[in-house]
């Protein structure tokens, strides 16, 4: 089976299991439509964004049944085994700055990867990603504990080259 | 009239008294009852010519020369008694003065020997009070600043240590929430990218 390939705007398990409830909804429209009377009125269910975005993105005809199905298992699969992790900001983050992070974690880390936002003000700035085993501690407040020899050196005016950008900040 | 006159005068006075008697006495021996009349006589006779010579004046006289005589001894011994009272009494005075200046000059030199004694182990006591106080403020001033130096150490220590969170905190009260996430992407991106193979190293191996 393809893995299902994400949307940017698909950016947690939240998101996915969204998602799930609502082919789960589609899915129930359809066998609903199949046994009501002939003439009868009924009322289209409407599609989110998400869905319509991700149907599209698939390629996933959702009138069909069996596409709906593959979706379903496809999406049930991201929800049980994508790696997700957490990550945090000082604020809160547009959704457009989160569909970039997201979209570079997928490129680079893994196609599925789902993020669950949250919020630590007390980092200032940047971010900490924490996941199933690791923090990863990407924030200025971080940035400045590694800093605090060539802070003490910068108030004593006898400033040094500081640390090297970019040291690993997981712990 | 001195003391020599005097015993002149009595010195005559008996010689003719005894001139007299042996008179008597020759005559009564060349006599015998008529003798003793005569010696009677004579005897009687004697004793008026005595009662005639010392008679009431001529006592009186002597009396009064004796009396003068003697005011004179007793005026001129009482003016040696007192010369020599005056003397003993100047002497006296010099001799209880000296004495006493004497005495109140050991008196006093002995005082201002207590008193320099005094002094001195005032002074010694004193100094030495001096050199322990300063003692202690050298002692005190040395701990005092060890102790500067440990509190300014540990201070700056913790200043050091707690500098991170010192700017972080004024980061966050400066700026707060005008950093917006879409100013950071680039930042984050860039860590991201730091930490990325540990990243990947970590889901590989970690149970999700």
């Amino acid at each position: 089976m393809e893995p299902l390939k994400l949307t940017p705007a698909v950016v947690s398990q939240t998101d996915v299991n969204r998602l799930i409830r609502e082919l789960t909804g589609l899915n129930d429209f359809f066998v609903g439509a199949r046994t009501r009377a002939a003439g009868s009125a009924m009322q289209l269910p409407k599609l989110s964004r998400l869905m319509d975005q991700l149907s599209r993105e698939n390629g996933v005809n959702l009138l069909e049944d069996e596409a709906r199905r593959k979706l379903m298992a496809q999406l049930e699969l991201v929800y049980k085994s994508a790696p997700s992790f957490h990550i945090s900001f000082a604020v809160e983050p547009s959704p457009k700055s989160l569909e970039r992070i997201v979209l570079w974690m997928r490129q680079n880390i893994h196609p599925q990867t789902l993020l669950s936002v949250g919020l630590q003000p007390a980092i200032a700035a940047g971010c900490v990603l924490r996941t199933t085993n690791k923090v990863f501690d990407m924030s200025l407040r971080n940035h400045l504990k590694t800093q605090t020899k060539y802070l003490a050196q910068l108030i004593k005016g006898v400033p040094e080259q500081p640390v090297a950008e970019g040291a690993p900040g997981g712990r | 009239m001195n003391t020599g006159g005097l015993i002149l005068i009595i010195g005559s006075l008996l010689a003719a008294a005894s001139a007299f008697i042996w008179l008597v006495f020759r005559l009564e021996g060349a006599g015998g009852k008529g003798k003793k009349n005569r010696q009677d006589e004579i005897i009687n006779a004697a004793e008026e010519d005595v009662a005639h010579i010392f008679n009431d004046d001529f006592r009186e006289e002597l009396r009064n020369r004796g009396r003068l005589h003697f005011e004179k001894i007793i005026g001129e011994n009482a003016t040696f008694l007192q010369q020599d009272l005056r003397q003993t009494t100047t002497q006296l005075n010099e001799y209880m003065r000296s004495e006493i200046t004497k005495t109140l000059q050991q008196e006093f030199k002995k005082y201002e020997q207590s008193i320099g004694d005094a002094k001195q182990v005032a002074l010694q006591s004193i100094q030495k009070t001096v050199d322990t106080i300063e003692h202690q403020r050298e002692l005190l001033e040395q701990q005092l600043q060890v102790q500067s130096k440990v509190q300014q150490e540990r201070i700056i220590a913790r200043f050091e240590a707690e500098m991170a969170s010192i700017v972080n905190h004024y980061v966050i009260k400066a700026i707060g929430n005008q950093i917006d996430v879409s100013d950071q992407l680039d930042f984050i991106i860039g860590e991201l990218e730091n930490n990325r193979a540990a990243i990947v190293e970590d889901i590989k191996n970690g149970t999700s």
